[in-house]
C-alpha cells in the first residue's frame, strides 16, 4: 500500500497520483463491513464534489451507504466496470477496486486525512 | 443510554420518509437509539432505495398505488397493513458498527417479543453455503430472503417458511437510520402477489392487528433491556412540522422516485 494514502473517517481512501489527481476508494473494512454488495451508482464525470460530500451510493443486502468525497474537487475519471463487477471491491480495494479520480481543488485538503495508523485507530474503535 | 420512542398518526409516504431522515439526525443529537413506530394513510408502497421505479410500474398489482422511494436499500413493500418502524442510532453507538448488529438487535428482540405472545418465529439462514443477494432478487421485500430476516415455520396452507418481518438501512455519515416492517395481515388493498399472509392468517387469528401496540411495546422493552436502556416514550415530535413538510417535498419529487 502506498505510503501517501489517506483515508477519511467515513472509510474512503484517497491516493495522490502523477499529475496532481487523486484516486478515491473505500477502505477493505468498509468493504467486510458491508458484505454482500450488490449495487452501485457512481458519479458523472466532470461532476464537482466538496469534501464530505455524496460520491455515490453502494447497496449491500441489508444496506445503502454513501460513498463520500474525502477531498474536494472534479469528478475526472469514474471506474466504469466495478457497477458490474463488485467483487473487486473485495478483492483488490486498493487497487482495481478505485472508484473515481478527482482533480483536487485544494491538495492541502489532502493533509486533514487520517494516515494509516490513525485510520487504523479508528477501525479498532468502531463497534462489531 | 437511553432509547427514544415516538407512536406517530399515519402519514403518507414523503412524509414518513422525511419524518425518518430527521429521526436519524435527532439520534445523533441525543447520542441515543431513536425509534419511530408508525403507519401509513392507506395503502403504499414504499421502494427500496436502489430498485427501479420501471420494475414498480411494470408490476400491475400495484397499479394505483401510492409510490414512495425509500432512502433504506432491500425491496418493495406495500404498506397498510403492517407495523412499520424506522430507528435510529449513532455510529458510535455498540449497533452503529456493521450493518448485521442494528438488524440482527431488533429482529432478534422481535422474535423474543412474539414468543412472549405465544408465537414461534425463527431468523432465516440460508441453507445454501455462499447463498447471498443477487441482482434479480424479488421484487417484494416479502418474497426476498436474508440472513435474519424474521420467518415463520412452513404449515399446509402457506408452503414454505414466510417472512413477517425485514428491514433494511441507510447508513448515513454520522448515523445508521433502519427501516422496517412487520407484517400484521394479508393487505386487501393489493390483489394476488402483492398481497403476503401476515401474523393473523401465519398464526391463524391468535394474533391480528388489534396486538400490534402491545406486542410492539413488548418489543420495544426486549430492546432496551438488550442494552440495558431506558426506554423513553416521547410525547412531543422530535422535529418541526414544517421541517418535516419541506424535507418531504423531496420524497414526493418525482425525480427523487424515478432516479433509477
Amino acid at each position: 500500500m502506498a505510503a501517501a494514502m489517506k483515508f477519511a473517517k467515513s472509510h474512503e481512501w484517497a491516493r495522490p497520483e502523477e499529475g496532481g489527481l487523486v484516486t478515491v476508494g473505500i477502505s477493505s473494512y468498509a468493504v467486510e463491513a458491508l458484505t454482500d454488495l450488490v449495487f452501485m451508482q457512481l458519479p458523472d464525470v466532470g461532476r464537482r464534489v466538496k469534501a464530505g460530500e455524496s460520491l455515490g451510493e453502494i447497496e449491500s443486502v441489508k444496506a445503502v451507504s454513501d460513498i463520500y468525497a474525502p477531498v474536494s474537487g472534479e469528478v475526472v475519471e469514474v471506474n466504469t466496470a466495478l457497477p458490474s463487477a463488485l467483487e473487486t471491491l473485495g478483492r483488490d480495494p486498493y487497487g482495481a477496486g478505485w472508484i473515481v479520480r478527482l482533480r483536487p481543488d485544494d491538495p492541502a485538503e489532502m493533509s486533514a486525512l487520517l494516515d494509516q495508523a490513525a485510520y487504523d485507530a479508528v477501525v479498532k474503535s468502531q463497534p462489531h | 443510554m437511553n432509547l427514544h420512542v415516538w407512536w406517530d398518526r399515519p402519514a403518507d409516504g414523503p412524509w414518513n420518509m422525511a419524518a425518518d431522515e430527521l429521526l436519524a439526525a435527532e439520534s445523533t443529537v441525543r447520542d441515543a437509539c431513536c425509534v419511530r413506530v408508525y403507519g401509513w394513510r392507506g395503502t403504499s408502497v414504499s421502494l427500496g432505495g436502489f430498485q427501479s421505479v420501471a420494475a414498480a410500474r411494470a408490476e400491475r398489482s400495484i397499479a394505483g398505488v401510492p409510490l414512495v422511494r425509500r432512502p433504506s436499500g432491500g425491496g418493495a413493500i406495500v404498506h397498510g397493513s403492517d407495523l412499520t418502524y424506522a430507528a435510529a442510532v449513532p455510529k458510535s453507538h455498540p449497533w452503529g458498527g456493521s450493518p448485521r448488529l442494528l438488524y440482527d438487535a431488533l429482529h432478534g428482540a422481535m422474535r423474543l417479543a412474539l414468543a412472549d405472545h405465544g408465537v414461534v418465529a425463527a431468523l432465516w439462514t440460508p441453507d445454501v453455503a455462499g447463498a447471498a443477494a443477487r441482482h434479480d432478487d424479488p421484487f417484494f421485500c416479502f418474497d426476498r430472503r436474508s440472513s435474519g430476516d424474521l420467518v415463520l415455520p412452513a404449515d399446509a396452507d402457506h408452503g414454505g417458511d414466510a417472512k413477517i418481518m425485514g428491514s433494511a438501512q441507510r447508513r448515513l455519515a454520522a448515523a445508521v437510520m433502519q427501516h422496517g416492517s412487520l407484517l400484521l395481515e394479508r393487505n386487501r388493498g393489493v390483489p394476488g402477489e402483492a398481497s403476503h399472509p401476515g401474523l393473523r392468517e401465519l398464526t391463524r387469528n391468535r394474533l391480528s392487528p388489534a396486538d400490534a401496540r402491545p406486542l410492539a411495546e413488548r418489543w420495544l422493552r426486549v430492546v432496551a433491556d438488550s442494552l440495558a436502556m431506558k426506554l423513553v416514550a416521547e410525547e412531543g415530535p422530535f422535529a418541526p412540522e414544517a421541517l418535516v413538510r419541506e424535507r418531504a417535498r423531496r420524497f414526493a419529487d418525482c425525480r427523487w422516485t424515478g432516479r433509477r
